[in-house]
């Protein structure tokens, strides 16, 4: 049985977020009545019954839609079209018949007796049909949407009313312990100072503490002691490298295009330091907001705040592009809507981009609204680099900043290298003109390969383009010119258009700029002719009556604290998304963080000094029967490290860890050119002995270094809110055999040996140091066990390949501690 | 990042379970699974023969004598619109003979081959929705152009799971890579177990092959040493928990999978341990190597296997198509021949399917005077063994092979031809996901029945 599916009535659904089901059907129609169905009968469905009866119809006639199976069958206001061998009941039959003035169709021209003919053949046969759908197609229903909590304001609630007042210390647990009192919850006990300290140097910072700060903070009586370290964790610079790696992760971060290309983008790691930056200096985040999406338009105090708006705007600039795409058009309109769905996801909460096609199935978002914000981007110039050549069709300029952004000044270009460059792009110009003379000379005369000589035209021009392209990065001086990427205005407007289908040779009904209606009740769509109106736009985002902006963050900071969202689905806050848990603390926290000038310090502060936080992740059987989910927060959930985290807290318990942020980035070293082809780019080549923090690891995508992959990444093409946990062999023999884990594991043995005197003491330091804790009687106990069964394997080895030192069993047993499940996990 | 709790998972495999009936229960950390499909099937596994760039079917198993009597000519009333400017039709210039029992004709491009034409099922009308590399690639692996959806392997391990637990289910073996990488072979919002195990095997031995896989400064019983130590140590931390966590005690379980697959998958990718015979018959190359890789790995009970040609685009034959084909031809048509023998001689055809294509055809008509261009409208790809009709063909295109007329087979209706072979019922494998349920097929899909044996 074949189903052909032509693919212009597929109905261009955007995948991921549609609600098919699939339609069953008793007996399945014979190939050869398909066949009849495709020659004779869907043809003319599609050219006399479409345009009124379709779902892509503007306006659907008579409730009819003919473009699928069932709704043929279901039919319209006047019954049933079509009943498989019922000419009688058929009423599609009479009315092509014509035999009804009124039901005459199609309504200016009768067709063709041997059409008609054809169709009652067609029917007796039993209608064979192989068009899928759920029938006619429900328009959205958005009276309901409208009606959605997450697209009215946030409103103050009122405190809760708990019972157990002494319970309560702030506000967020009078939210939590009054929902727990409601369901005859018990809350957890308070965590003891060693589990929170790792808790909080965890989640505030992303690294582990030391064994001397765990020990002073066991040992500090100040009752202050707990807010004065949230206070120091939150000064530290540590604190926008863990962040900021979070805001990296809905902003699709990316050293590279990705998809088939995969070319280098040697100078994103400038918008990664800006998004650290910051977040350490407490920017507020509708500033954050607005300066991601117009920093350009806004005024600087001086250059080095100019090149940090400029740099901002890299958010937009860095998304994942078909370099190689052979249409020109296709290109930038999918570089909007990719820009459309980061935007809307990562600041909103909102899937906007299933507009591009057709109306939003299920938030009241019409497809005007979505070319509306599209042509504020249309008329937006994307700087992204690159050089063009094979394999990339799409390069542009990049931003030249006014100053550096960072404290180390980049490379210079020493005059003999100047010389050098100079002459060979002399050369290659040279070759490039006398390949493009050799390439007319062919075309006139028909000699030689002429597609060969075009070839090589382009690999000689993209050279030319690439040393170019090099010298432009310094000035006469020889210093480095830093550059950036990111967008600003084009300066001219061009009117935009809907596409039909979200095709770019269909274009539709004119569209003026504007911002969906949402979240953006006053909508009015604007045609002026000078800017393109992103200032504008950021400020939608960022206004006081936008119902998401605020909730989406709030949500987010919580998500990172406790491990899962008030609301579950971080990056969609529309219909199909989750309710949230706890609504009014949801608006509470929301309402406060615009109040508090949207400082996530503030927040943060705010959530970690409640008792909620502080609690235990103990199992309590009676609370687990009855919330296993732990909704309600009856204790803090048992979470994994991310990947940078395990990274980062090797790299920290072996003493490896290089605290200084690296200018620029490995990918910024190696250059323009396609990842896939330059050995030099490959991370597994870069990353050796690399031991800065992991937030400053080359982020190539489709290449992430395997240490990060492993570990669940966040996929760097995608808005990602919420990073999977998932447990895999490879990760296993990841920490048994990585020569990254296993030069850790020696670097531990090494610092254990020197910095305590006898065996006993150097066990007690390495579980300090991989576990924040004395080790307990059974484990000191598994621990000599270990070395005693070690050395008596190394004595039955002849030929052993072990080093036959002590250095290899303590390196042995430290990489036991670095591997195993507690040191990955959080209490 | 919360770690599921036991009862967490569960429900979750409650809620999971409307859409997929018994199918699916991630389980992989367990020993072997065997799980009911849907009815009985007639492959357990599946090795998948991928000719990346994609190959021209009437060089092989699909004659098109059309293309040499209107050889350098556009006829009219014929629509051979493509991508890029082409030419007139381009003849393909290889002899038919009829082969086997069945009388499948062969092209002298696969002498080979050509043994084993009753073991053969081509499909001449496969057609596909797009004429670029990347978004075909997509399709053929995971169904869409969407990203982020399971790749059919994914499926499959995630329905039938694993009958090793010493080895991944999915493993994809390709000398190089392919233009798109892993989202090819990921498994998505599937359990992350399902996803393809990509393994680069241009060179032969194990350990250069799976990253990993050996341990460079400790000898095996040390590690067991230190393993059991790890053991003791997280068995320690499970106790302080005083709770059953079915998530430590799985990743306790990976420890073990993942050291004990040192040796089973340093064994497995070993193909030095074949006799001689065996590896002259399949020949030489990376992708003999594949071949035999793929006949040890199945035999071993991986669940899918795809060896891709080359890395690249091989395949991808823009000029000089005639001049490249038969050397491509030489590299597959032994080690093709020697696999089909080899199951076939173990018993393994009868529940092994073999798949054999690219993402795409390529264009009767020329490109560059003497190339082919990609062709998304009809194409020939072929299967043999388990559960497959041999020696026959299905559907046709037109008289130059540009595009598929008769039983028109889109990638939706392959894949659920595939599924079914295994025993799935491509509508009732489900997984339910941000909202709605996903199938490899979207909402499409037939299974083509005329050719099950």
């Amino acid at each position: 049985m074949i189903k052909h599916l032509n693919q212009s009535f597929i109905l261009l659904f955007c995948g991921c977020f549609v609600l098919f089901t699939a339609v069953g059907f008793s007996a399945e129609p014979s190939a050869e009545g398909l066949a009849f169905f495709e020659k004779k009968i869907r043809p003319v469905l599609v050219e006399h019954c479409y345009k009124c009866h379709s779902a892509d119809s503007e306006k659907i006639r008579g409730e009819l839609l003919v473009d699928t199976r069932d709704g043929l069958l279901k039919g319209g206001e006047s019954g049933h079209a079509v009943v498989p061998k019922n000419l009688e009941a058929s009423i599609l039959i009479e009315a092509i018949g014509h035999e009804d003035e009124d039901l005459a169709m199609p309504p200016k021209k009768k067709l063709p007796a041997s059409v008609i003919a054809d169709f009652e053949k067609w029917i007796m046969m039993g209608a064979p049909d192989p068009r899928d759908g759920t029938g006619p197609i429900e328009k959205p229903n958005w009276d309901k949407a409208r009606d959605h909590w997450a697209f009215k304001a946030p409103q103050k609630p009122a405190l809760p009313e708990v019972k157990q007042t002494e319970w309560a210390r702030t506000d967020v647990d009078r939210f939590i312990f009054s929902k727990l009192e409601e369901q005859s919850l018990k809350p957890a006990k308070y965590a003891d100072r060693r589990t929170l300290i790792r808790r909080l140097f965890f989640d505030l910072n992303g690294v582990p503490p030391t064994p001397g700060e765990v020990e002073d903070f066991v040992a500090d009586k100040n009752p202050q002691a707990y807010s004065k370290l949230v206070d120091r964790l939150l000064a530290s610079e540590s604190f926008g490298e863990r962040w900021g790696r979070h805001w990296l992760d809905v902003a699709r971060y990316a050293e590279s295009s990705g998809k088939e290309t995969n070319l280098a983008y040697p100078h994103a790691w400038r918008y990664r330091d800006y998004v650290i930056d910051s977040f350490n200096s407490d920017k507020p985040y509708n500033q954050f907001i607005r300066e991601q999406l117009a920093g350009d338009l806004m005024p600087a105090r001086d250059n080095p705040h100019r090149a940090e708006l400029m740099t901002a705007t890299g958010f937009l600039a860095l998304g994942p592009k078909s370099h190689n795409e052979r249409s020109r058009m296709q290109f930038a309109v999918d570089m909007v809507d990719e820009q459309i769905e980061t935007l809307s996801r990562s600041m909103l909460g909102l899937t906007i981009a299933c507009a591009r096609c057709h109306d939003h199935k299920f938030d009241p978002i019409p497809q005007n609204e979505y070319y509306s914000m599209a042509g504020i981007l249309y008329n937006t110039e994307t700087h992204f680099g690159t050089i063009q050549g094979p394999g990339n069709r799409h390069s542009s300029r990049l931003l030249n900043l006014p100053t550096e952004t960072t404290d180390t000044p980049g490379r210079t270009l020493t005059a003999t290298e100047r010389t050098r460059l100079e002459k060979a792009l002399a050369d290659s110009k040279k070759d490039r003109d006398q390949l493009v003379a050799q390439a007319r000379q062919e075309r006139r005369d028909g000699s030689g390969d002429i597609q060969r000589t075009l070839f090589r035209t382009r690999v000689a021009n993209s050279r030319v383009s690439d040393i170019t392209e090099k010298l432009g990065g310094f000035n006469e001086n020889g210093q480095s010119i830093p550059r950036a990427m990111g967008v600003r205005d084009r300066g001219f407007v061009r009117e935009t258009r809907v596409l039909e289908r979200g095709e770019i040779n269909q274009p539709g009904e004119r569209v003026g700029r504007g911002f969906v209606s949402i979240v953006n009740p006053d909508f009015k769509p604007f045609f002026n002719r000078r800017g393109s109106g992103r200032l504008q736009m950021a400020e939608w985002i960022v206004s006081p009556g936008n119902p998401l902006t605020s909730r989406v963050m709030v949500n987010r900071i919580w998500h990172h604290l406790f491990g899962q969202g008030l609301v579950r689905s971080m990056d969609n806050f529309g219909s199909t998304g989750e309710a949230p848990s706890h609504p009014e603390l949801l608006d509470h926290l929301a309402i406060q963080f615009v109040d508090q000038g949207w400082s996530v310090k503030k927040m943060i502060r705010q959530i970690v000094l409640s008792r909620t936080y502080r609690m235990t992740s103990s199992y309590d059987s009676e609370n687990f029967q009855a919330d296993p989910e732990n909704r309600y927060l009856w204790r803090v959930n048992k979470r994994r490290l991310d990947a940078e985290s395990i990274r980062d807290a090797m790299l920290s318990a072996s003493g490896l860890l290089d605290w200084d942020r690296p200018r620029d980035s490995l990918v910024a070293k190696a250059g323009n050119g396609q990842v896939n082809r330059s050995r030099n780019l490959q991370p597994r080549n870069l990353i050796q002995t690399f031991d800065h923090r992991s937030v400053f690891l080359p982020i190539v995508r489709d290449l992430v270094p395997p240490s990060l992959a492993l570990f669940d990444y966040a996929e760097p093409s995608l808005v990602t809110g919420k990073r999977d946990v998932t447990t895999v062999p490879s990760q296993a023999l990841y920490l048994m055999n990585d020569p990254f884990v296993l030069r850790a594991a020696d670097n531990m043995a090494r610092r254990v040996f020197e910095k305590a005197s006898s065996p006993e003491k150097r066990v007690q330091l390495a579980y300090q140091l991989a576990y924040g804790r004395q080790p307990s009687n059974r484990e000191i106990n598994s621990t000599r066990q270990f070395f005693e069964r070690f050395q008596a394997e190394q004595k039955k080895q002849t030929s052993s390949r072990i080093n036959n030192n002590r250095g290899s069993a303590w390196s042995c047993f430290c990489q036991a501690l670095l591997c195993s499940a507690e040191f990955r996990y959080l209490n | 990042m919360i770690e599921p709790n036991p009862i967490n998972r569960r429900a979750a495999l409650a809620s999971l379970g409307a859409g997929m009936g018994t199918l699916g229960l991630f389980n992989s950390l367990q020993a072997a699974t065997d799980m009911a499909p849907h009815f009985a099937p007639r492959a357990k596994r599946v090795i998948h023969l991928f000719m990346n760039g994609g190959p021209f079917g009437p060089d092989f198993l699909d004659p098109k004598p059309a293309l040499k009597k209107y050889e350098g000519q556009r006829p009219e009333g014929t629509d051979l619109r493509t991508e890029r400017p082409t030419g007139g039709l381009l003849n393909a210039p290889y002899k038919y003979t009829r082969h086997g029992q069945s009388g499948l004709p062969v092209s002298s491009l696969l002498p080979h081959t050509a043994k084993f034409a009753d073991e053969l099922c081509v499909l001449r009308s496969v057609h596909t929705d797009n004429p670029n590399h990347g978004p075909a690639l997509l399709l053929m692996n995971n169904g869409t152009m969407t990203p982020k959806v399971p790749s059919m392997g994914a499926w499959m391990s995630y329905g039938l799971g694993t009958e090793n637990s010493n080895l991944p289910p999915y493993i994809v073996l390709c000398p190089g890579r392919p233009v798109r990488f892993s989202i090819l072979w990921n498994s998505a919002f599937l359990p992350s177990q399902h996803q393809g195990v990509y393994i680069n095997h241009s060179k032969i031995a194990p350990k250069e092959m799976i990253p990993w896989l050996r341990n460079t400064k400790l000898d095996p019983t040390v590690q067991r040493r230190q393993l059991d130590l790890m053991q003791a140590l997280n068995r320690e931390h499970l106790a302080q928990q005083n709770t059953p966590d079915l998530a430590l005690e799985g990743r306790i379980e990976a420890m073990e999978t993942a050291y004990r697959m040192q040796f089973a998958a340093t064994d497995a990718f070993d193909i030095t341990k074949e006799p001689t015979k065996v590896r002259e018959a399949y020949g030489k190359g990376h992708f003999a190597n594949g071949c035999l890789l793929a006949r040890r790995l199945s035999e071993r009970g991986v669940r899918f296997i795809q060896v891709y040609y080359g890395n690249g685009q091989p395949w991808d034959t823009h000029s000089n198509h005639n001049k490249t084909t038969p050397n491509l031809a030489k590299n597959i048509d032994q080690p093709m021949a020697a696999l089909l023998g080899d199951l076939k001689s173990r018993g393994l055809l009868e529940d092994t399917l073999i798949v054999w294509g690219g993402e795409f055809g390529r264009t009767p008509v020329s490109e560059n005077g003497n190339g082919r261009d990609h062709n998304p409208h009809g194409f020939m790809m072929w299967l043999a063994g388990g559960g497959v009709k041999g020696g026959t063909t299905y559907g046709e295109s037109d008289a130059f092979g540009f595009k598929a007329e008769q039983n028109r087979m889109h990638i939706h209706d392959l894949h659920a031809t595939l599924l079914h072979l295994l025993g799935i019922d491509h509508e009732r494998l489900t997984y339910r996901h941000a909202g709605r349920d996903f199938r490899l097929t979207d909402v499409h899909g037939y299974v083509a029945k005329e050719i099950l044996a």
